[in-house]
C-alpha cells in the first residue's frame, strides 16, 4: 500500500507543474495586462508603462511564472492582489471558508437524500414512485443552476414585495443589522441566509446523484451472484443491503475525490446570483480585472484539491474493495 | 419445426423466412432500438421543431434580430384574443400604455380597449432595416456575404402588427425594448447549434489525439496524456472563464466571436474522449484483424481509419447526444457571466443576464417574461438528454431489449 501511495503522489508532480503552467499560459494569453487600464492617462502618459514595470508584469511569461512558482514552494507566498494589494493568502482564505460553509452542508445533505432515493428507485424500478423520481431527476437535470437560483430570488423578492419581509433571504451571507446581533442571534442570522443556496446547491447535484446510484444499483443487482443469493433463499433485506449496496455504493465512492472542486465550480453561479461571498464571485471579479495572482492562487488550490481528492478516493476504494490491486 | 436453421438474434428482428438469417447493419439495428423509445421519438420531435424555429426565426420573428424599442421596455406581453363582445371575430390585440404613478413611482401598464389592432398574418415589413437573408441563405458567414456583395431582401413575416406605429410582443419585450419572442428565436440559433459544433470538434479533437497516442504509444502516448490530465486537473468551469478572458475584451466580430465560443467549450470537453479513445484503440490494436491488416502491408493512416475508428463510433454518437445538452448549459453559463457570445448578438443564457440585473428590483410577478430564455434551456437540454437516452440504449448491445 504506501509503495503504490508514494508512486501516485510523485505522479502527482508533473501533473501539477503541468497544470499550473497551463494556467498560467492562459491567463497570459488575454490582450493586455493589469497595467493596461492605466492607458489613457492624461496626466502621466508614462503611467502605464511605469506601472507595468512596479509590478514585475514586463519580465517575460516564463520568468514570471518562474519567479511565482519559487515564492509558492519555498515560501508558500502566493503573490499579493494587484487591485486590493492585498496578500492572496488573506484575500482568499475567508472566501474559501464561505465557499465551504455552503457547500459541505450541502453536499451532505445532497448524499443523505440521493442514495436512499437511488435504492428506492433501483428497488422498485418501473413503479409508480420511480417513475416520478426518473422525471423528476430527468427534470432537475435539464435546469442550469443559476436559473434555478435566479427564480429562487425572484420569488424570494416578490413574497418581500408583497409581505415587506423575506420569508428566506436570498442576498448575502448575513442580514444589514448582523453586528448588532447578540452571538446566538448572529449564529441563527447566518444559518436563516443558508438555506436558500443551499437548497439550490444540493438540489443541483441531487438529480445527478440519484440517477448515479439507481443505475449502479440495477447493474449490481442484474449480477449473476445476486440470483445465486436469491436462489440459496437469503432475506430480501439482506440481499439488497448486504450483497448489493455494498457493491453498488463504491462507484459513489469514487466520485468523492473529484466532487469538491466540481462543486466549488458547479455551487459558483449560485454564489454569484444570489451574492454569495465565495470563491466564484472573486475569480470572476479576478478575471476582468485581470488579476493574475488571485486567479492563480484559486486554480492552484483547486489544482491541488482536485489531485488530491482523486487520490483519497482512489485510496478509499482500494481500501473497501478487496477487487482491487495496487 | 423441424428443420429450420437455428436463427442468430439480431437485434429484435423477425426474419419472414426462418431459414433466411440476414444480417443486420448497426444502422438499422439501432434504429429498430431508437423506436422503441417513444420519449426519445417525441424529444426527436420537439428537437426538430425548435431547431426549424431558429433556422427560420427571421421569418417567425415579427421584428429584426437587433430591433430595440426605446420606448417600450419591459412592456408586458400582448395578449392575443378572438373574442370581441362574444362575437369570433380575426386575432387582434389591445395597444399597451405606460403610465408613471407618481406616488410610487412605478411605470404600470395598462391595455387601451378602445383602439383593438388587428393582427395580420404574413405581414411584410419593408424598412431597409428589417430586410433579411431567408433560412439556407443565412447559414452564410455574414462577412462572405458582404464581400459577394449580397443584400438582404425577404420581407415577409409570419404575423406582425397590422399597424406599424403599435408594437406587437407576443412574450412582452425586455429592458432595451427588444421582442422577447423574436429574441429568443434568434438565440435559439446559437444557443442549440454552439452546442453541437463544440462537441463535433471536441470529438475531432479526442478522436485524432486519443487515436494517435493509443495507436503510436510510447512518448507520443506519454506527452499527449499527461497534457489531458493536466488539462483535467484544473476545474472546467474555472478553466472555461480563464479561456474566455482571452477574447472578450476585444471587440470581435459576433461570427468570430461564435466560433471561439465553440472552440472554448470543444477545450474542456476533447480530454474525455482522448482518454476513452485511447483505451478502446488500446486494445484494439492487439486484436486479430488488426495484426491482419499489418500483415497485408496496410498503411498507419489506414489501420487507424478503417479498422480502428469505425469501433468508436457507438462511442461518439452516444458520447455526443450526452455531450451537447451539457454544452448548451455551459455556454448559457458563460453567456451569463458575461464571457460568452456578447450583445448584440444574443443567445438563452445572455437573455438571462438581463434577468439577473433586473431581479432584485423585481418579483418574478412583474416581468416573468425575461425569464423564458430558461424555459427554453430548460426544453432543450431535457430533449436532448431524453435523445441521448435513447441512442445510447439503441447503440449499446446490453441495454437492447
Amino acid at each position: 500500500m504506501i509503495p503504490y501511495i508514494l508512486r501516485r503522489l510523485v505522479n502527482l508532480i508533473p501533473t501539477f507543474f503541468l497544470a499550473t503552467l497551463l494556467a498560467w499560459i492562459v491567463i497570459d494569453l488575454a490582450p493586455g495586462d493589469f497595467a493596461s487600464q492605466f492607458a489613457i492617462n492624461p496626466l502621466d502618459p508614462n503611467a502605464e508603462a511605469r506601472i507595468r514595470a512596479s509590478l514585475g508584469l514586463d519580465q517575460p511569461m516564463l520568468v514570471r511564472y518562474l519567479y511565482w512558482l519559487r515564492n509558492v514552494i519555498t515560501d508558500f507566498d502566493f503573490g499579493f492582489s494587484l487591485t486590493s494589494r492585498n496578500n492572496v493568502t488573506n484575500l482568499i482564505l475567508p472566501r474559501m471558508e464561505n465557499s465551504l460553509r455552503l457547500l459541505l452542508p450541502a453536499t451532505i445533505i445532497t448524499y443523505l437524500i440521493a442514495i436512499p432515493i437511488g435504492i428506492y428507485s433501483a428497488l422498485n424500478k418501473y413503479s409508480f414512485g420511480d417513475r416520478v423520481l426518473t422525471v423528476l431527476s430527468l427534470f432537475g437535470l435539464a435546469i442550469p443552476n443559476f436559473f434555478l437560483a435566479l427564480i429562487f430570488v425572484a420569488f424570494s423578492v416578490q413574497f418581500f414585495q408583497q409581505n415587506g419581509f423575506f420569508l428566506i433571504p436570498t442576498g448575502g451571507m448575513t442580514s444589514q443589522n448582523y453586528s448588532q446581533l447578540s452571538p446566538g442571534g448572529q449564529f441563527l442570522d447566518s444559518l436563516w441566509h443558508l438555506i436558500a443556496p443551499m437548497i439550490v446547491v444540493a438540489l443541483s447535484s441531487l438529480a445527478f446523484i440519484t440517477r448515479i446510484m439507481r443505475g449502479e444499483m440495477l447493474e449490481v443487482l442484474g449480477q449473476d451472484y445476486i440470483r445465486t443469493a436469491r436462489a440459496k433463499g437469503l432475506a430480501r433485506r439482506s440481499i439488497n443491503y448486504k450483497h448489493a449496496l455494498r457493491n453498488a455504493i463504491l462507484v459513489i465512492v469514487a466520485t468523492l475525490g473529484g466532487l469538491l472542486p466540481g462543486l466549488i465550480g458547479g455551487a459558483g453561479t449560485v454564489e454569484y446570483v444570489m451574492r454569495w461571498p465565495g470563491l466564484t464571485p472573486l475569480f470572476l471579479s479576478s478575471v476582468f480585472a485581470q488579476d493574475v495572482y488571485v486567479l492563480m492562487a484559486i486554480l492552484t488550490i483547486l489544482v491541488v484539491l482536485l489531485m488530491i481528492g482523486n487520490l483519497l478516493s482512489d485510496l478509499a476504494l482500494a481500501l473497501i474493495d478487496p477487487r482491487i490491486r495496487y | 419445426m423441424a428443420d429450420t436453421v437455428p436463427v442468430v438474434p439480431s437485434g429484435g428482428a423477425e426474419p419472414t423466412d426462418a431459414r433466411v438469417v440476414r444480417s443486420e447493419s448497426l444502422s438499422t439495428i439501432a434504429w429498430k432500438q431508437f423506436r422503441k423509445h417513444p420519449m426519445a421519438r417525441v424529444s426527436l420531435t420537439v428537437l426538430g421543431v425548435l431547431y426549424l424555429l431558429a433556422a427560420f426565426a427571421d421569418f417567425v420573428a415579427p421584428y429584426p434580430e437587433r430591433y430595440i424599442d426605446p420606448g417600450a421596455t419591459f412592456q408586458p406581453p400582448n395578449r392575443v384574443r378572438f373574442w370581441d363582445e362574444g362575437r369570433f371575430v380575426r386575432p387582434f390585440f389591445y395597444p399597451r400604455e405606460q403610465a408613471l404613478d407618481f406616488e410610487t413611482l412605478e411605470t404600470t401598464w395598462t391595455e387601451d380597449r378602445d383602439n383593438p389592432v388587428p393582427l395580420q398574418f404574413f405581414a411584410r415589413r419593408e424598412g431597409v432595416r428589417d430586410r433579411y437573408f431567408p433560412f439556407p441563405v443565412n447559414l452564410i458567414p455574414a462577412q462572405l456575404r458582404q464581400t459577394l456583395g449580397m443584400r438582404p431582401w425577404a420581407t415577409l413575416h409570419l404575423f406582425g402588427s397590422s399597424d406599424p406605429e403599435v408594437p406587437f410582443y407576443l412574450w412582452g419585450s425586455d429592458d432595451l425594448g427588444g421582442d422577447v419572442f423574436g429574441k429568443i428565436l434568434f438565440g435559439g440559433r446559437i444557443s442549440l447549434s454552439v452546442g453541437i459544433i463544440a462537441a463535433v470538434v471536441a470529438v475531432f479533437l479526442g478522436l485524432l489525439f486519443g487515436g494517435l497516442a493509443g495507436y503510436f504509444g510510447g512518448w507520443v502516448d506519454e506527452v499527449i496524456m499527461r497534457f489531458v490530465e493536466a488539462l483535467s486537473a484544473i476545474p472546467d468551469l474555472f478553466l472555461l472563464f480563464t479561456l474566455s478572458a482571452i477574447f472578450y475584451p476585444l471587440n470581435l466580430p459576433a461570427s468570430t466571436v461564435f466560433m471561439l465560443v465553440v472552440v472554448v467549450l470543444a477545450m474542456i470537453g476533447w480530454g474525455g474522449v482522448a482518454r476513452t479513445v485511447r483505451g478502446q484503440v488500446l486494445s484494439l490494436r492487439e486484436r486479430d484483424f488488426a495484426y491482419a491488416a499489418r500483415s497485408l502491408g496496410a498503411s498507419n493512416a489506414r489501420i487507424i481509419r478503417r479498422h480502428m475508428l469505425p469501433h468508436t463510433l457507438s462511442f461518439v454518437i452516444v458520447y455526443m447526444s450526452l455531450t451537447i445538452p451539457s454544452f448548451i448549459i455551459t455556454e448559457s453559463v458563460l453567456s451569463f457571466f458575461g464571457l460568452g457570445i456578447q450583445p448584440p448578438s444574443t443567445s438563452w443564457g445572455l437573455m438571462l443576464s438581463t434577468a439577473q440585473n433586473f431581479v432584485g428590483v423585481t418579483g418574478l410577478g412583474d416581468r416573468w417574461w425575461i425569464f423564458l430564455p430558461g424555459l427554453f434551456i430548460f426544453i432543450a437540454v431535457l430533449t436532448w438528454n431524453l435523445l441521448g437516452d435513447g441512442l445510447r440504449d439503441a447503440f449499446d448491445p446490453r441495454s437492447r431489449q
